[in-house]
């Protein structure tokens, strides 16, 4: 988990966490309006420009990056070899490739790629803890959810090592793997039974002590935590405006391909 | 006394068993990414068989704890974990997430969250299914494929999500009833009071 590695504070981790989550969902919402692989070309290339800012050395930056070039091929390679078209560029059996279906994959390539560096951007500069207590502060969420979110992040670790300690004992036992497609059930069962059933005894335990704890009472609560808006937020709004606009007008003004539409 | 307990709005043992289990899947998703990933340049859409993994939180939460909003809230507590894990996609993580368990629990909803047989598990899972077809529409242009492809893709999302978050997701919860766990979940029903 990121937030456990060591990094530099840049500005991009003052930012207020929920106006962070909200921008980045009208992001999502904003690329899927976008039709022209211009224009999204500079929406990508704004957001990896981002990750600069991340705080991470590159390196660890450029591993969590890694599998975004799966993704990107995963997801154009479907549309490009299997979509409609009119100009016909390599017909092969099923495989059909035509100048739309290229352009068209290659477009949701990349709205995977810039959501892809949004994602990892997210992830690198907000800790979960700081996220929820500006999703109970600014955003009124009731702080039963937010703390049970927090306690259970605390658990996935604690998960991790429990299905290893499963692993283990099920390799020592000489449980093998038989392969094939009917013992697919009866492995996730074998992994997911004990785990779920260890996971929910331990939330019972612990829903029970915070409420003793009085996690639950809404009314009049103090913070430990005190989050709240600064001028970094409004840069931040800036930033994005900006990059839209100018991926627009570059779109129009300097296009790498002719087509303005891949619908 | 299910009624009582649920107007009230869900409890806080309810939402930390759900997000909980919710994790557990969360970690399973992050896993899945990967296997999805290699299996979708094949072209057939054979990855679309094993879609259906992604809505099992919220069909399975709701087989846990009977009550409304836990289809929902399962699918995007297991988002937000895999997200926080370091998803593939990203921010439409949580945005698929949502979508995903509210067309669970849209199902759930029709039933009065009083049903939680096969048949309406099933349709919930073939709910959430319907639910990231919707904005996979807009998302992905599925529109654009060729209609064979496009056929594929539908039926075989359709399916796999029927047999993942519908059938094994009830099968699951049954071998997990065995462990005794839910009991304590669970408000006394109808046959305990017939039992005493």
């Amino acid at each position: 988990m990121q937030f456990m590695i060591q990094h530099v504070e840049t500005w991009l981790h003052r930012v207020n966490p929920a106006l962070k989550l909200i921008l980045f969902t009208l992001f999502f919402v904003a690329v899927i309006f976008i039709h022209n692989p211009n224009v999204l070309l500079y929406v990508t290339c704004g957001t990896m420009l981002m990750l600069f800012w991340s705080g991470h050395p590159w390196k660890r930056v450029l591993l969590y990056a890694s599998p975004f070039i799966l993704v990107f091929i995963s997801t154009s390679t479907g549309m490009m070899f299997f979509g409609e078209g009119k100009i016909t560029w390599l017909k092969y059996g099923l495989i059909h490739i035509t100048q739309e279906s290229f352009y068209r994959g290659l477009h949701l390539g990349l709205r995977a790629l810039s959501l892809a560096a949004i994602g990892l951007l997210f992830g690198l500069t907000t800790r979960p803890v700081n996220l929820f207590y500006s999703l109970m502060q600014q955003l009124k969420l009731p702080p039963k959810y937010a703390y049970s979110f927090l306690a259970a992040m605390r658990m996935v670790p604690i998960l991790i090592e429990e299905f290893q300690t499963l692993r283990h004992a099920l390799k020592i036992r000489g449980t093998k793997r038989q392969g094939r497609f009917p013992n697919i059930y009866k492995t996730i069962k074998r992994y997911s039974i004990p785990l779920l059933a260890q996971s929910i005894r331990r939330a019972q335990r612990i829903a029970v002590a915070m409420e003793a704890k009085g996690f639950t009472n809404d009314s009049k609560r103090t913070y430990y935590y005190r989050i709240g808006y600064s001028l970094v937020d409004i840069w931040f709004s800036v930033y994005f405006v900006i990059l839209f606009v100018l991926a627009y007008e570059l779109g129009a003004w300097f296009p790498f391909v002719g087509i303005t539409d891949v619908r | 006394m299910t009624n009582q307990s649920s107007r009230a709005g869900l409890k806080l043992t309810d939402i930390l068993v759900t997000i909980v289990i919710a994790a557990v899947f969360g970690v399973v998703y992050k896993i899945w990414g990967p296997t999805y990933d290699l299996m979708k340049p094949f072209g057939f859409q054979a990855e679309q068989l094993i879609y259906g993994m992604w809505f099992i939180a919220g069909t399975f939460a709701f087989l846990i704890i009977r009550k409304p909003g836990i289809a929902i809230l399962a699918e995007v507590a297991a988002a937000t974990v895999s997200a926080f894990l370091g998803s593939e996609w990203g921010i439409s993580t949580l945005v698929y997430g949502f979508i995903q368990g509210l067309g669970a629990e849209i199902i759930f909803m029709l039933f009065l969250y009083r049903s939680a047989n096969l048949f309406t598990v099933s349709l919930a899972a073939a709910g959430a299914a319907a639910a990231s077809l919707v904005l996979d529409f807009s998302y992905g242009y599925i529109e654009s494929l060729s209609a064979w492809n496009y056929t594929l893709l539908i039926g075989f999302r359709l399916l796999g999500s029927i047999v993942i978050a519908g059938i094994v997701a009830y099968y699951l919860a049954k071998a997990l009833e065995l462990t005794g766990v839910t009991k304590s979940l669970r408000p006394a029903s109808k046959d305990d009071y017939e039992a005493l």
